[in-house]
């Protein structure tokens, strides 16, 4: 949980976080509070490695910019999916417009062959 | 029986564990905080003949040791700490607190350079008291007024952990001596009590966080462990 | 246009900030309204307002504010970034994303919106957006080493092993300095670019890189199981051998180092003497190893079996040791096992008597241990007879009247006789020779809410719970996530035909689990921090299937089944196996769960009252608390008036059947659900899995049985792609 930093605070600001929703009754729970509220602080977020050279750092950074994105998905989007098949496993399996759409192009837009292979136990 | 390091995974049926057996709780999350702080520290000791209920079934837990480093050290020494220690009832006997606790002390001086490791235990805690004071040599630095939430008093103990410094360095000196790999030292001790019960669980309340309310928490790496523990300047 | 602050106003802008960050919300608030008094339309200080007044739990007020500041101000960051965090807290996460991703564009220079867009997206799973966010911030501050692991955990999240070695290696060559042996964080990412490496399935390339990199690597233990893994993988027996051996001496009560050593000396499960050979020398290295003794007798077998068991039982009897008949349970699958075992407790106990021996003092030792673990064989399911277990258990009793195991397993021994109400007293029984441990506390009140002793349990709960907690007992463990005691609690409630209750209790722990998936948010920065990755990325793994856990299938399941008979029988229930209440009984029945209700209520009342009596004030601070949300529905009134208990099913099972496919009862609840609902497909689905599960299951055949039937009767009326699946899976 972290909360909106405007441009004019400085970066050392510490966001404390309430993580109990009741006030720490005891000790313990005020220990535990304590230690849980400043889990998340984007303070210690600049301790710049003093020894990475922001040079070098930059300089390997190039490589990865030319990473190729993970294995290319052959073009599904040249499958032809029906509407009405959407709208069918939609409501007769209950997942999403989106989900719908990638199982049916999974099996070339076969509505039938789609269900049933759903329909295959997942283990 | 089964002693193993602790893992995410566990936490559900520790908190189980500590709910059962302690009236000091904690909220899941405390326990994540203290898996993903220190994960070398913690241990549990799983009940390995319990016939599979269902194919879900989760390692059930008999016992446990949840411990950390003190984040900020009020004498400045970097020293672990055991928040919670507990074994079932129905798990006496079987020395478990003790290997447990001999695991945890050694990662404590392996992984974070622990100079000491120290503890809170009711007065009252009979068994408890001489495990720590008999079986694992702990000795008892003050009394805590107070410290649990019924108003019972603790003892603060707190063990030495240069031994185990010592040990590291020992069997180093072996293995590079003979160029290769002796096996470590049994670090279970030589202590030959008989088991004794490790009676009632031991927990851990902590200090009133509001008498250091201005300092934050440093979550950030353990800095001033270089200075601290000497620096082994022997040949690697 | 957003409005101009003047310096005066800027400042106390940022005081505001301030204040909600210290969450000095009333001051806040005051600071907002002088803004707002001189600049009615300044967006973000609305944004802001909006925020504090979320986190006082206002949260209609603080939307609908913010939907106005971005009216006014629909170009502010600012106002965006606080519309997502409202989606956040609120548990939104899809529109949360959309809000962070919106402010982003309006000022991609944020690292705090990119920060809180990245820890949403890793949260949600949204990998693709993860990596994509966390390339980003390493593009925007490279010389952070924190930047480069994140992206590479990114990557590995997504599923692109080689894309995150590289990351990491490609920034320890940009790095020139030899980072210090005491670097947490180098120690670490060297062991998760291990991890890397043999999830790959590259051994040889993981313990080449272990052996060179990770010499000094902090987590000595890791390190050298890692290695042992590895050898013994690349079948370098004799390394391995060394390995094992090492972490044995580290480590005697680890059964798995055994068990590897014995593997890697090619030990075959038929070569007993062998195998023996290396726990006897253990046991005689590590006297006080359980797992160096007890393990042969898992692949020990007739004689050797019998003389290795009975040095084993005869130390354990000695000792006392409380769990040795549940240590050797396992082994009755095995008949001749289940039968040596006690005629050696048998034989243990002639030579006690005959060996006139001074009575040990400690009367759970010796006579006592064997006793005790002959009561607690009879009792045994694989080996039952309660009359000779109650014999076994007096004459214990009889040694040593004090103590508790002794006294539980009685309690046990009625509970399987069907006596709940006497298992119930006999276990208080226990309770009460050890009124300061809260073991037999905790099990006294299981066994009250057995019993259906709601309100006794709950007051027996009570004196382990914490005194000054608002609500009582009941408060404090719904406060601590005491999940067995919910699901107990709701399951009591539900034999006693409390509907409203029983869902309360149900309900709770799916919330529980919902702050236990909660719980990792602040880890996502917190690890990275502390930089212990390995351990971070098996929470993410254990989050994944967090449901998976037997806490949430049992307590889901019951409010299925409960929805089911809700549904079913709408004009009262007979408890929840379904049984017909005709007229008379739902009248009693309904009289039954008003009164229990009314106790209920009237405990809690009490327990609030006793709380309250007790200084609430003690932990008041200056400082002002988030407003604890209020429970609309304390009781579970709202739950069990539902016009749709199917619908209200549904939000239980669909993680029962994601998570544990393999439990056919989830199937077959699954089943019955969408058969009502007309989810015909779903249905069908749920049915395959049981079958495979277990074709001769008779629930499973009767289920097979009904779709048949209904197939039969609806088929015309369905759309036909769905005739056309039914009829193809079913000819």
């Amino acid at each position: 949980m972290a909360e909106p930093q405007p441009p004019t605070i400085h970066e050392g600001a510490t966001d404390d976080i309430e993580t109990t929703t009741k006030p720490p009754a005891s000790a313990e729970d005020r220990k535990a509070a304590a230690a849980l509220s400043n889990l998340d602080s984007s303070s210690a977020d600049n301790n710049d490695s003093a020894q990475v050279d922001k040079a070098a750092a930059t300089n390997a950074l190039n490589s990865v910019s030319e990473k190729k994105a993970l294995v290319e998905v052959p073009a599904k989007s040249k499958v032809k999916v029906d509407a009405g098949d959407v709208a069918l496993l939609v409501a007769e399996l209950e997942v999403t417009k989106a989900r719908a759409t990638e199982l049916l192009k999974q099996h070339d837009g076969d509505a039938v062959k789609t269900i049933r292979a759903f329909l295959q136990p997942a283990f | 029986m089964d002693i193993r390091l602790l893992h995410p995974s566990d936490i559900p049926l520790i908190q189980h564990a500590n709910l059962e057996n302690l009236p000091e709780n904690y909220f899941l999350k405390y326990y994540l905080y203290h898996a993903l702080s220190w994960p070398q520290l913690s241990f549990v000791a799983v009940d390995v003949s319990r016939p599979a209920k269902t194919p879900y079934d989760y390692p059930k837990i008999v016992g446990y040791v949840l411990a950390k480093m003190e984040e900020e050290p009020a004498d400045g020494v970097q020293h672990g700490h055991i928040t919670s220690l507990s074994v079932m009832r129905t798990h006496r006997r079987l020395g478990i607190a003790e290997k447990l606790m001999r695991q945890s002390q050694q990662a404590m001086v392996e992984t974070f350079g622990a100079r000491y490791v120290s503890l809170h235990v009711r007065v009252s805690n009979q068994a408890a008291i001489h495990l720590y004071r008999n079986t694992l040599k702990f000795e008892t630095e003050k009394t805590e007024a107070k410290y649990y939430a019924d108003g019972e008093d603790a003892f603060c103990m707190k063990l030495d952990l240069d031994f185990i410094k010592q040990q590291i360095k020992e069997a180093e000196g072996e293995e590079d001596e003979d160029g290769k790999k002796k096996s470590k030292k049994a670090t279970n001790g030589s202590v030959e009590s008989e088991d004794q019960d490790e009676g009632e669980p031991v927990g851990d309340v902590g200090r009133d966080p509001e008498a250091d309310k201005k300092i934050k928490v440093k979550v950030g790496r353990g800095l001033g462990v270089g200075e601290l523990v000497e620096r082994d300047e022997s040949k690697h | 246009m957003p409005q101009v602050l003047s310096t005066k106003e800027a400042n106390l802008f940022r005081q505001v900030i301030r204040d909600y960050e210290e969450k000095r919300y009333r001051a806040g608030l005051k600071a907002a309204e002088q803004i707002l008094k001189r600049n009615p339309k300044h967006g973000d200080t609305m944004s802001m307002k909006a925020l504090i007044m979320n986190a006082q739990g206002k949260t209609e007020e603080a939307f609908n504010l913010a939907k106005e500041a971005l009216k006014v101000d629909f170009k502010s960051h600012i106002c965006w970034h606080v519309y997502g965090i409202l989606y956040r807290t609120n548990k939104n996460f899809e529109e949360a994303i959309k809000a962070y991703k919106f402010a982003l564009k309006l000022e991609p220079e944020s690292q705090q919106i990119q920060r809180d867009l990245a820890i949403l997206q890793v949260q949600t799973r949204d990998y693709e957006g993860y990596v994509q966010s966390r390339f980003a911030m390493l593009k925007a501050r490279p010389q952070l080493r924190q930047n480069w692991t994140a992206l590479a955990i990114a990557h590995h999240l997504e599923g692109n092993l080689q894309e995150a070695e590289r990351i990491l290696t490609t920034y320890e060559k940009s790095v020139s300095a030899v980072p210090a042996k005491t670097d947490f964080e180098n120690s670490e990412a060297l062991l998760y670019k291990n991890s890397i490496i043999a999830e790959q399935g590259e051994t040889e390339r993981a313990l080449e890189h272990l052996e060179q990199e990770c010499k000094k690597c902090l987590d000595r233990l890791a390190v050298m199981e890692l290695r042992a893994r590895y050898l013994a993988k690349l079948g370098r027996k004799e390394e391995a051998e060394t390995a094992y051996r090492a972490l044995i001496d580290r480590n005697p009560d680890h059964t798995d180092y055994y068990k590897r050593l014995v593997e890697v000396l090619d030990l075959t499960a038929d070569d007993e003497a062998a195998q023996k050979a290396i726990f006897d020398e253990y046991s005689a290295k590590y006297p006080r190893s359980d797992a160096a003794r007890r393990l042969p007798l898992d692949f020990l077998t007739g004689d050797e079996f019998r003389s290795a068991a009975k040095a084993y039982l005869t130390l354990m009897f000695n000792k006392g040791v409380p769990s040795t008949f549940a240590n050797l349970k396992h082994l009755y699958s095995d008949s001749y096992k289940k039968e040596t075992l006690p005629s050696l407790a048998e034989e243990y106990l002639q030579e006690v008597k005959n060996s006139n021996a001074e009575a040990s003092s400690d009367s759970s030792k010796g006579e006592g241990a064997a006793l005790f673990f002959l009561a607690q064989h009879y009792n045994y399911y694989m080996s039952r007879d309660l009359a000779k277990a109650l014999e076994y258990v007096e004459k214990a009793i009889q040694l040593d009247p004090k103590s508790v195991d002794f006294q539980m397993t009685k309690a046990r021994i009625y509970k399987h006789q069907g006596d709940i109400a006497k298992a119930a007293e006999a276990m208080d029984q226990a309770r009460l020779l050890d009124t300061k441990d809260r073991y037999i506390n905790t099990k006294a009140a299981k066994y009250q809410l057995r019993n259906n002793e709601n309100e006794k349990a709950l007051n027996t709960l009570g004196l382990f719970t914490r005194a000054e907690t608002v609500g009582g007992p009941l408060a404090d463990l719904i406060d601590m996530q005491a999940m067995w005691f919910l699901t107990e609690d709701g399951e009591a409630w539900q034999r006693r035909g409390n509907v409203a209750l029983a869902l309360k209790r149900y309900h709770t722990v799916f919330n529980i689990f919902d702050i236990w998936q909660e719980d990792q948010f602040d880890f996502h920065s917190f690890s990275l921090r502390k930089g212990q990755i390995r351990a971070y990325m098996d929470m993410i793994r254990w989050e994944d299937k967090l449901r998976e856990h037997p806490f949430y299938f049992r307590a889901a399941l019951d409010a299925v089944n409960l929805y089911l008979s809700m549904y079913d029988k709408p004009e009262g229930l007979n408890g929840a196996n379904g049984n017909n209440a005709n007229g008379d009984d739902a009248a009693e029945k309904k009289k039954a769960a008003k009164k229990a209700k009314k106790e209920a209520q009237k405990a809690e009342k009490e327990a609030a009252e006793r709380a309250a009596k007790q200084n609430p004030n003690k932990a008041q601070k200056d400082k002002e608390e988030e407003v604890k949300k209020k429970d609309d529905d304390p009781n579970g009134v709202k739950l069990a008036e539902t016009k749709d208990p199917l619908g209200d099913a549904m939000k239980f099972l669909e993680p029962l059947l994601q998570f544990s496919p393999k439990n056919i009862e989830g199937q077959i609840a699954g089943f019955e659900v969408y058969i009502r609902r007309k989810k015909y497909l779903l249905a069908a689905k749920c049915l395959k899995a049981a079958q495979v599960l277990d074709k001769d299951h008779p629930k499973v055949q009767e289920l097979a049985a009904t779709m048949q039937k209904t197939i039969g009767d609806v088929l015309e009326s369905l759309p036909p792609k769905v005739q056309e699946v039914l009829k193809a899976e079913f000819a």
